[in-house]
């Protein structure tokens, strides 16, 4: 009670004034969808001497001012920190300065992907009981290692109207700082030199809300930031390397790969066994690279230094458990063992935006193993399940690779596929019976779209593997009724996958008088790729090429009086067409998808809105029959 | 008695010992796979099982009710060993978390027979509360044989009811062995039983007086894989078990258990008699009716039933609706308001109160009443009933008709009272002078029928020019139980709170905070929670309707007519208006196709799998949906195939019945779906089938707008 009666005293001064309502509402106007919006925010980065000297600490600090938008937000506020950082300060105020009494909140940072790791987060849940109330946000945060401490981001969940970025560098202390995605930002950039301290000052206005869309891509692609490499420090006279160049990154996960203790003996025997009795090279290769895929479970422990130091090989194959890292060091160990020339080799997925051009942490995500072998490099991925040696998942596509050479290193790039590696070929023949459709359908899947049914069977529990079978082709539409599947191997990840199978479709044909209207597609690929309110990029899961034909013999009496527009769209980032002919006793319908790009451009946007429409329109329209 | 003494301190200090971590897993580990453990070398499973994901060789559980002086000692104990058969099963048990206050042990068990105990302290992580395992060198073929156990420790003076325990015996995958055990002793008293031939239980004869051991084992138990309208306790083999602890009578009475009369006697039935003896003393009237007194001044009923029907509805908001906002208030953190009802606000919370206070209103009144006790449907009937909080109270009030009614919803209407209860056998207490229960008899429940539980659905529609979007007007009003779940889905408090306080004139609960400028503040917060929350629900009803007709939908406003509080028959009705484009309507040369029947929603489509179904059918209640579709025939066009659209099928079971007529210039269909019963044997699945294929059918059909 007494907690109460100090608040009502305090409640002078901290409601919202005219003025602030005002500003709310104003700003409500642009920004419709957020609830909460950053009036002001100002952050600070200065730098110090670790104790131990070996390297630099970072102290960042933000002070923000919050407002509700909408009639009433609540909302979380909430920072991050791990095993290398702490969170110094971390309060919320009233707009009169006086402390609130919110609860803050200290707990482990459960992540889905990983399983666990040292991630914790700070966290506060707080209300504004009316549009206009506004809060000082303040945090302070240490980081141990400037070697952690890569980006600063100018976006925020919630839009940005004024910001102001400084960093103050010493003199002692060689930064470098790149810039990215200015370009469309009003964005200002001054810098002063002062008692030994060279201060960049961003100050920037009006900064969108992170999207909330999905099949984005990633952060570094989207939102104007900075990167900051520290590249040496001088302490007492002495220069001391940081990340300089490629090399002393490399030189950094080198020697975390030195420092592991692999035992190649305990897989000895199973590297035996896996090559005994094998035609060749390529059978020995194939059967070591589809073990890990099998048998070792993607389990993620990334806490301090595991997140960058791979798992012993002997212990990844003991415990048949482990991430990326551990995973392609075991095949390193492995395909050694049989006498191949495997490297482990860092890689940043296309999450990430940049190369290795750059020597900063930021720059990598995943771990594979690469294979020499003829003059050749082969890229191994053992968490893409039923991936097929040779291929490539899209996720690593045209990224650049950094090999281990001993003391020196290759940097490479992952070639870029062809979606037609990627082809769904389908090929069905109907005949009317009845007002249904019926007869056989054929499909045919490689590449990535063969690897993501695999899997997806193969982890299905096994009394419900037919059942998810019917689920996949026909989602249980009562319409579509299924008989006589058959499956080409389902343990065969390198041969196209072959699904056939006999169908009835109910509902797709209506008889009207002398007339026969048919909706010949039943499956209208893409027809909810309805992103009319979409801002940014839409990246597909990968590049798909769909080429499907439907034969359709005409019914005895009858002929073809009315067929569909074709269509026919060419762009830079797909195309699709769709064709019908009538030949003989046949109606031949033909349709072909092509995201060559595996990606729909922001700027391709208003043109995909116009080609969607057409595509529904062409789907809407029906086969007419007369007799 | 030294030696006594001396053994009970010991045995005291031993247990303050056994917190230390390592002892427990020593005692645990050879609890469960000791020298006792009867399925250790079980490692092979039945040729018939060879297709399932997994099977379980022993599902074990243990319950161990202990008493320590002031306190009680609860511990459950759990195993499976288990033979993954699959990546799904493996990719299932890899992974454990429990909480931290519970002892577990993992092994694997490889063909070859190999045993690897995981070495838990070595392997586990921890984060914040909770104990994280991932399980190393897990393959198919492996046995995974794991357990788990609990204690927790509680002082209780006088009396402890445990969570009643209400399971099937089966599990995800299939059972070889199953085996229950419970120990108890003096103070704590059983209720348990088994049903739909699950096996019974037995006693164990152990050496201590002052304890008792029971044990229930099964063989063979198939997996739990029930189709939709399925109730799993009425028909599957399970059990149900309570433990009640109560230092001596006096605390007996007041347990709110069917309790048996010595702590020796495992309580399987409740007979009749019990259930007298249990509720007899517990209602008796009480409450000060001033307040109904005053409400009833000046007012005059036409009958004694319309009388007693308004005391329900302002009782309902006195005693209910009255202290909503304040909840609501509170917890949004804008100030903390029940002391603005003054000093000892009467809230009913329980069944009890609400009984017996209406208790004394009848007998002031002078209306005669019975108290009736029955259990909801998916409990089995009242002769089976065990578990206490599993029984439901009415009132049966002897009006010129008979009315019965149940404790308040703020829906709730005296006419209608739970749909799970109606039909059900149930035991009227007959109340003596309305002042005492003083004797028990058995009535059956009367119900609601298809023609009381009614959605009315009508939907115009008109077709644009260019023939690109359908304008909607659709107005639905709910009877009857069709009125509930939507009550609860677009009802907001608001919206009968605000009706409450028109109706009975009461005070809104800002309006009585005293000082001007904290209330002013107060309804500036309570304004603005309101308007989000407003938003909110229209955003929610949008996606709602877009889900409705697979679309996405521009605009949807709905608007809340009438809220369907005040009896079965005053209904739920509100109006929509929105409009889908680009869909549902397609070009065909000159002409264009209408899918007409999506209009009557999506309907309930029992596919090849579900049509094999062998379980008996428990439908929620006996309902009617009548869906009217209004088109305007666009000028210049006919239209074409009403012939599908006038259907009639009808069984015992239920009907699905169509018409479809152009009268001035307007295409009416109206089609009208009734389930009959609120159960169906398994012998007329096919029947029920026959109009619910006639439904889904109707919703797939098409009309052509032909050009003139």
């Amino acid at each position: 009670m007494l907690c109460l009666t100090t608040s009502i005293i305090a409640q002078k001064n901290i409601d919202p004034t005219e003025a602030d309502i005002k500003t709310a509402k104003t700003i409500r106007e642009k920004h419709n969808k957020s609830d909460v919006a950053i009036l002001k925010s100002i952050e600070n980065v200065s730098f110090s001497s670790s104790k131990n000297h070996n390297t630099v600490e970072v102290l960042y600090k933000i002070n923000e001012t919050l407002m509700n938008i909408n009639h009433r937000a609540d909302i979380q506020k909430y920072e991050f920190y791990d095993s290398e950082s702490e969170i110094k300060t971390f309060n919320l105020k009233y707009r009169n300065n006086k402390a609130t009494n919110f609860r803050v909140n200290d707990e482990f940072y459960k992540s889905n992907d990983l399983f666990y790791n040292d991630a914790r987060v700070k966290y506060i849940e707080l209300d504004f009981p009316v549009q206009g109330y506004t809060y000082e946000y303040e945090m302070e945060k240490r980081i141990k290692d400037i070697k952690y401490f890569t980006s600063i981001y100018f976006n925020d969940e919630f839009p940005v109207i004024e910001k102001e970025i400084t960093i103050e560098v010493p003199n002692w202390l060689e930064l470098e700082i790149k810039e990215f995605n200015f370009g469309q930002n009003d964005i200002k950039k001054t810098i002063t030199d002062k008692d030994g301290i060279k201060t960049y000052k961003y100050s920037i206005k009006n900064i969108e809300p992170s999207a909330k869309e999905g099949n984005l891509p990633g952060p570094s692609y989207l939102y104007p930031h900075i990167l900051c490499i520290a590249k040496s420090f001088t302490e007492k006279g002495e220069k001391k390397i940081l990340f300089n160049s490629t090399a002393d990154l490399y030189s950094w996960y080198k020697s975390l790969i030195d420092s592991m203790n692999n035992d190649p003996a305990a897989l000895q025997t199973k590297v035996k066994e896996l090559t005994a009795s094998t035609k060749n090279d390529e059978e020995k290769i194939k059967n070591i690279y589809y073990w890990v895929q099998d048998n070792i479970r993607y389990i993620a422990f990334e806490d301090g230094i595991a997140g960058f130091k791979p798992d012993d090989a002997q212990n990844v194959f003991q415990k048949r458990y482990g991430d990326c890292k551990g995973m392609a060091n075991l095949t390193k160990q492995m395909l050694k063992l049989a006498g191949f020339d495997a490297r482990v080799t860092w890689i940043g997925t296309n999450h990430i935006a940049y190369d290795y051009s750059i020597p900063s942490l930021s720059v990598d995500n995943h771990m594979i193993c690469t294979l020499f072998k003829d003059g050749k490099k082969y890229f191994l991925d053992g968490t893409e399940k039923y991936n097929s040696f040779g291929e490539y998942a899209e996720r690593i596509q045209g990224k650049e690779v950094l090999i281990e050479d001993g003391a020196k290193f290759i940097v490479d790039k992952v070639p870029v596929i062809d979606s037609k590696a990627n082809t769904d070929k389908i090929v069905i023949n109907y005949k009317i019976e009845n007002d249904n459709l019926v007869g056989t359908i054929n499909k045919e899947f490689s590449g990535e779209s063969r690897a993501s049914f695999l899997y997806n069977y193969n982890n299905v529990k096994n009394d419900k593997k037919e059942d998810a079978l019917k689920w996949f082709i026909a989602s249980n539409d009562k319409n579509y009724a299924i008989s006589n599947i058959k499956t080409s191997d389902i343990n065969n990840r390198d041969k196209t996958l072959e699904l056939s199978y006999d169908v009835n479709l109910a509902n797709q044909v209506s008889s009207f008088d002398n007339e026969i209207y048919i909706d010949i597609d039943y499956d209208k690929e893409y027809q909810h790729l309805n992103l009319k309110e979409r801002k940014k990029d839409f990246m597909l899961s990968y590049k798909t090429f769909d080429d499907i034909t439907v034969n359709l013999e005409i019914p005895e009496g009858y002929k073809v009086s009315k067929l569909p527009t074709n269509l026919d769209v060419k762009t830079t980032d797909y195309d699709f067409s769709l064709k019908y002919e009538v030949k003989g006793n046949k109606i031949i319908y033909k349709k072909q998808f092509n995201f060559k790009k595996g990606i729909i451009k922001a700027s391709g946007l208003e043109e995909w809105k116009k080609n969607h429409e057409s595509l529904l329109k062409n789907y809407a329209e029906q086969i007419v029959l007369t007799k | 008695m030294k030696m006594k003494l001396k053994f009970t301190l010991l045995f005291l200090f031993g247990i303050l010992f056994i917190s230390n971590a390592q002892d427990k897993n020593k005692i645990a580990k050879e609890f469960f796979w000791g020298a006792n453990d009867a399925y250790k070398n079980i490692t092979t499973i039945p040729e018939k099982y060879k297709n399932e994901s997994a099977v379980e060789i022993i599902k074990y559980e243990n319950y161990d009710y202990h008493k320590f002086g002031k306190s009680i000692t609860y511990t459950t104990s759990f195993r499976k060993r288990i033979k993954l058969l699959d990546q799904a099963s493996v990719t299932d048990y890899s992974e454990f978390s429990y909480g931290k206050n519970a002892t577990v042990g993992i092994k694997i068990i490889k063909p070859d027979g190999k045993e690897i105990e995981i070495d838990i302290k070595k392997e586990a992580v921890e984060q914040d509360n909770q104990i994280k395992i991932a399980v190393s060198n897990l393959e198919i073929g492996d046995i995974i044989d794991y357990y788990s156990q609990v204690s927790d420790m509680f002082t209780s003076t006088y009396e402890y009811g445990f969570d009643p325990v209400e399971k099937t015996l089966g599990s995800t995958y299939p059972i070889m062995n199953y085996k229950l055990e419970f120990q108890t002793e003096n103070d704590f008293f059983v209720n348990f039983n088994t049903y739909n031939g699950a096996p019974k239980l037995k006693e164990i004869p152990i050496k201590k007086g002052n304890e008792r051991k029971y044990e229930l084992e099964a063989k063979d138990i198939e997996k739990n894989d029930f189709p939709r309208w399925f109730l799993p306790l009425v028909e599957l083999p399970c059990y149900k078990f309570q433990v009640f602890f109560a230092r001596s009578g006096k605390f007996e009475e007041r347990a709110e258990a069917f309790l048996p009369e010595s702590e020796k006697i495992v309580k399987s039935v409740v007979s009749k008699k019990d259930v007298f003896d249990f509720y007899n003393s517990k209602f008796k009237p009480s409450g000060d009716i001033n307040v109904i007194e005053t409400f009833l001044k000046g007012k005059s009923f036409k009958t004694t039933e319309e009388k007693v029907k308004e005391v329900y509805y302002f009782t309902r908001h006195q005693f209910y609706t009255r202290y909503v906002e304040a909840f609501v208030i509170d917890e949004a953190k804008i100030m903390y308001p029940f002391d603005l009802y003054g000093y000892n606000p009467i809230f009913f919370t329980k069944e009890q109160q609400f009984i017996n206070y209406f208790m004394q209103f009848l007998r002031k009144s002078k209306i005669d009443f019975d108290i009736i006790v029955t259990t909801g449907r998916e409990n089995g009937p009242i002769k089976d009933i065990l578990i206490e909080s599993n029984s439901r109270i009415l009132l049966k009030i002897y009006t010129e008709n008979p009315i019965y009614f149940g404790f308040f919803t703020p829906y709730s209407s005296p006419d209608i009272f739970m749909s799970e209860i109606e039909f059900t056998d149930a035991y009227a207490l007959k109340v003596e002078n309305n002042k005492k229960v003083d004797d028990i008899v058995e009535i059956k429940l009367p119900g609601t029928t298809y023609k009381d539980n009614v959605t009315k659905v009508t939907t115009n529609l008109k077709l644009s020019p260019d023939f690109n979007d359908i304008i909607i007007n659709k107005t639905s009003s709910l009877y009857g139980h069709n009125k509930e779940f939507e009550q609860e889905a677009k009802v907001l408090f608001y919206d009968y709170v605000n009706e409450d306080y028109e109706k009975y004139g009461t005070t809104p609960v800002l309006d009585l905070v005293s000082n001007k400028k904290k209330k002013e503040q107060y309804k500036k917060e309570f304004d603005a929670l309101i308007k989000k929350i407003k938003v909110t629900k229209n955003e929610r009803f949008k996606s709602e309707a877009e889900n409705e007709y697979g679309v996405k939908l521009d605009k949807h406003e709905l608007i809340m007519k009438n809220t369907g509080r005040f009896g079965k028959n005053d209904p739920l009705s509100f109006e929509e208006n929105f409009t889908i484009t680009n869909s549902l309507i397609k070009k065909a040369g000159p002409n264009y196709i209408l899918e007409i029947g999506k209009f009557i929603t999506s309907q309930v489509d029992i596919e090849e799998k579900e049509a094999a179904r062998t379980n008996n059918i428990y439908s929620v209640f006996p309902r009617t949906y009548e869906y009217t579709i209004v088109l305007d025939v666009p000028q210049g066009y006919t239209i074409s195939g009403l012939e599908k659209l006038n259907t009639t099928i009808e069984n015992e079971t239920g009907s699905f019945k169509t018409t479809a007529e152009i009268k001035n210039n307007k295409l009416t269909i109206v089609s009208t779906k009734c389930y009959y019963h609120y159960f169906e044997p398994n012998a007329n699945w096919k029947k029920m089938i026959a109009f619910l294929d006639a439904a889904y059918q109707f919703s797939q059909e098409k009309i052509l707008l032909k050009k003139n």
